[in-house]
This record gives structure tokens, sequence and C-alpha cells, in this order.
């Protein structure tokens, strides 16, 4: 087990990718805070992520929020004792066409995508550098890199956390924490299915290089590997998991 | 059965640490480097510790040389899972005009032609197979660009741009092919060329972890790329520098 002992938050970690990362940290020996603002589903990954044999915890968390963050923290705290993982997975998806985008929802999308960021690693950073060691791992997006119609608050937010992540690396280096960020393509999850058709989805899904669909697990695989000693020496990075669909 | 990687320039620094990682996940390593000593001794120290591994001599510039040795890997094994190239080097650096349009070829051929004859030796291999990872080895100044170092500057730029194009070519036969790019990394042939002081000058205040790499640094990478839990991933290149850039 890579993580025995290791004490992960995941944000967003209630359902899809982050619920994949969630249990993925689990198998490997981890202790999971699983943080949403969906409490009831929160509840039942960290019941599942027991069931695999972890210690885990569930928080109703708004990551927009600094109280809540704050809360995040000391509950962390008061629970482990420790942080050494801190994944950034929660996020919004909302489609409008950029003319008739309405300032609140620009503001929402930026103030959960990119400011839990901020605001998560400004809770945590603090007890990762007395320890000498941390690993941040945000789930940016493909769309950062390509764009995509109807989801420019989204695309340009995910672009953000890219930036953000390089200078945070740059800044946590000397500290012995890594800042990555992972940028799925398209996954088999609720998020894509909010704005198409069943059908639609999984023909999109579908249509990649490989012909794989890319799976919750199959991103939760990579931020694994940056979680554990195997990827001591990577930081500043933005590594693309797309089935082939964007390289860049 | 056994899995079977093939790795060029394995006798080296991060070729060596690649070999012995893969060695150490059970999988049988054919360690081909230019200079047979060292593939070698790479082959004895994997031996000895438990590994299952064999070395050969390769000139990865000569395509009669490449084909012999896929061949040959082919009918003993039956199998190749992992290609890794890895075989390279800067070899030089100067001005442009001080280079000659032999070295110039020199560079270009062994990072670049190298990576392609071993390529599309192994492909047909894999594609029967439906399946493979191919490993190919780029640099932060593939990226970056490099004062001094033009031609492996523009080779390894070229390694990322062929192995995004090798990625969907081959992605239709469940073949993975990805770039990683190594920056500053402590190997043998490196540390003869400088003093650990002036390394560490040189460096540690440009890179963020406060360190130059490691071969096992590389290793672990090289070896995850490898594993089913990245399934998902072709055509992409992955940095392992510290944080340089």
């Amino acid at each position: 087990m890579r993580l025995q002992g290791k004490v992960a938050v995941v944000t967003g970690g209630a359902q899809g990718i982050g619920r994949a990362i969630t249990f993925g940290m689990a198998r490997e020996g981890a202790k999971v805070v699983v943080a949403d603002i969906q409490a009831d589903k929160a509840e039942s990954v960290a019941k599942e992520a027991r069931a695999l044999g972890a210690e885990a915890l569930a928080l109703e968390v708004n990551v927009a929020s600094e109280p809540s963050v704050q809360r995040l923290a000391e509950e962390t705290f008061k629970r482990f004792g420790a942080v050494d993982i801190l994944v950034n997975d929660a996020g919004v998806y909302l489609r409008s066409p950029v003319v008739s985008k309405s300032e609140e929802d620009w503001d929402r999308t930026f103030n959960i995508n990119l400011g839990g960021n901020f605001l998560c690693a400004r809770a945590f950073v603090p007890a990762m550098r007395k320890q000498k060691s941390g690993r941040i791992i945000s789930i940016a997006s493909s769309i950062a890199h390509t764009g995509a119609k109807e989801f420019a608050d989204y695309a340009a937010s995910k672009a953000a956390i890219i930036g953000f992540v390089k200078a945070l690396a740059r800044e946590l280096g000397p500290d012995g924490i890594t800042v990555n960020a992972i940028c799925p393509g398209s996954a088999n999850t609720d998020m894509p299915r909010r704005h198409r058709s069943e059908e639609e989805v999984m023909a999109r899904l579908r249509a990649t290089p490989l012909g794989h669909v890319l799976e919750p697990e199959d991103i939760a695989g990579s931020v694994l590997f940056l979680a554990s000693d195997a990827a001591s020496y990577i930081t500043g990075q933005a590594y693309n998991i797309n089935c082939g669909t964007v390289m860049i | 059965m056994s899995q079977v990687a093939l790795i060029s320039g394995g006798g080296g620094g991060i070729g060596g640490a690649v070999a012995h990682r893969m060695a150490q996940a059970a999988v049988t390593v054919v360690v081909a480097d230019y200079d047979l000593d060292a593939a070698e001794k790479v082959r004895r120290e994997i031996v000895r510790g438990g590994g299952k591994a064999e070395a050969r001599s390769v000139d990865v510039t000569q395509a009669r040389e490449v084909k012999a040795l896929v061949t040959e890997v082919a009918e003993r094994s039956g199998r190749i899972d992992v290609l890794a190239n890895i075989a390279g080097g800067s070899i030089y650096t100067k001005r442009i005009e001080e280079f000659s349009w032999a070295e110039w070829r020199q560079v270009i051929d062994v990072n670049l032609k190298g990576t392609f004859l071993m390529c599309r030796e192994v492909a047909p291999l894999m594609q029967q197979q439906k399946s493979g990872r191919i490993l190919n080895t780029a640099s932060n100044y593939g990226v970056t660009g490099s004062a001094l170092r033009v031609p492996y500057s523009a080779a390894k730029a070229g390694i990322i741009a062929f192995t995004r194009s090798l990625a969907l070519e081959l992605a239709p036969d469940g073949i993975l092919v990805n770039t990683i790019a190594p920056g500053p990394t402590d190997t043998p042939r490196v540390m003869e060329k400088e003093t650990p002081e002036a390394r560490k000058q040189r460096w540690w205040s440009a890179i963020p972890l406060g360190r130059t790499g490691k071969p096992e640094d590389l290793a672990e990478l090289f070896y995850f790329l490898t594993t089913p839990e990245s399934a998902a991933i072709t055509g992409q290149t992955f940095h392992c520098n510290g944080g340089l850039i």
C-alpha cells in the first residue's frame, strides 16, 4: 500500500472523479476526508471507504466559503492530527453562451473552481510546511487547453488552476511540497450528462483515439501516483489523461 | 508469461534505473546499449537481485542492427510489452556555426532517428499483440530550447511531435505511446563532466524542489506509464524536473 498512514483530503469527494480518488486513497491505506457540499453523498462515500478498511470522515464543505474551509481544516486536524495530501476536485460546470452569462454564474464558477483551490491550499499549506512534506493535486480539465463552446467560465477557471498550480509549485518546492494538476478529458460521470442525452454522452466518450471510455478510475490512478513517494520529484506539472483526445 | 521490456540505452544512468525498476516488477528486461559492457553490467546486477534480464549491443542509428535486435528478441520472447527508447544525448555543447553537418546528423540520429527505427521495428509486433507501451525520452530542452544545444533541442522537440503522431497511429491497436522529459538528472555520464559542487551551483536555485533529479525518479515515472493505472494515457509528455519548467 503506497499511502499507508497518510491523511488525504478530497474536495468534491462524494461523486464522479472525486469519489474514485477517495476509494483509491482508501485502498492504498490513506485516511480520507470526504469534503463535499453534498453531505449525504459524502457520508455514504465515507461509509464505503470504511468498508474498504480505511478511516474516513465525511464533512459538508463549501470550498468557496472561508469559514467552511476553515472548519474543514480544523476537523481534519482534530480527527487525524495531520494532512499529507490535498486533492482539489470540487468544481461546477454551467453551460451558457458568454453574451448571456450572468455575472453571478461567472463568479460562482470562479469562486468554486479556482477560489476553492486557493482557500484549501491556504488552509492546509502551513501544516505541510511544518512537516516539510505534502502533496497538492488539483483537477483541471483538458478544456483548459481546448476551450469548449458555451463553457467559457469553466475553461478559464480550469486554465487558471494550471497557472495557480505552477506558481504554487515554485512557492512550496523549497518545503518539499509538490503541487500538480491533472487535466482529464471528458469522463464517464454525471457531469457531461447534465447537458446532453445519454446516447450523445456515450457516443462522445467512445469517440477517442483509444476508443476507451475514460472512467473516473483512470483519473484516480494518476492522482494516486502523484500522491505517492514514486512522484516525489514531480512538481508544477499538468498531466493530461484523455485517451489521446488532446496532446499538448 | 512474464512481460518483456526492451530498453535502449539500458546501460546508461536513466536506462539502467528503468531496467532495474521494471525487473523489480517481474518484467523480463532486455538491456540494449551501444556499450555492451555497460548493458552486461546492468544485466548482472538485475540477475544478482533475482530479476530476469538479458544484455544486447545495439547502435540505434543503424537500421540493420535495430531490425536484427528486435527480430531476435521477438523470436526468443515471443512478445515485447514495453519499448523504452532511452538511448540518446546532447553529445556536444557549442555554437551553431561550430557544428559540422556530420555532428548535426549524429545528434539528430542518435536521439530522433534511433527512436523512429526502434518504433518502426517493434510496432508491428505490438499491433499483433493488440497491446503495448512505448516510452520515448525527450528533455526539458525539447520544450524550452537550450543555447549551445541546437540539434539536441530540435531532436527532443521532434520526439514529442513524433510521439503524438505515433500515439494517434497506434491507438486503434491499443498501443500507448508517451514521452518522458527528464530535467537535469544525475547520471554517471553527466557527473563525469561536472563536480557535484558546480552542479549544485548551477541548478539548485533554479529548481523549486532544490535538487537535481536522480535516475530513480525517472524510473518510477517510466514504470507508472507501463501499468494498468495509466491505461487511458497516450500521446502525452511527462516532465519530471523538480519544477524547473
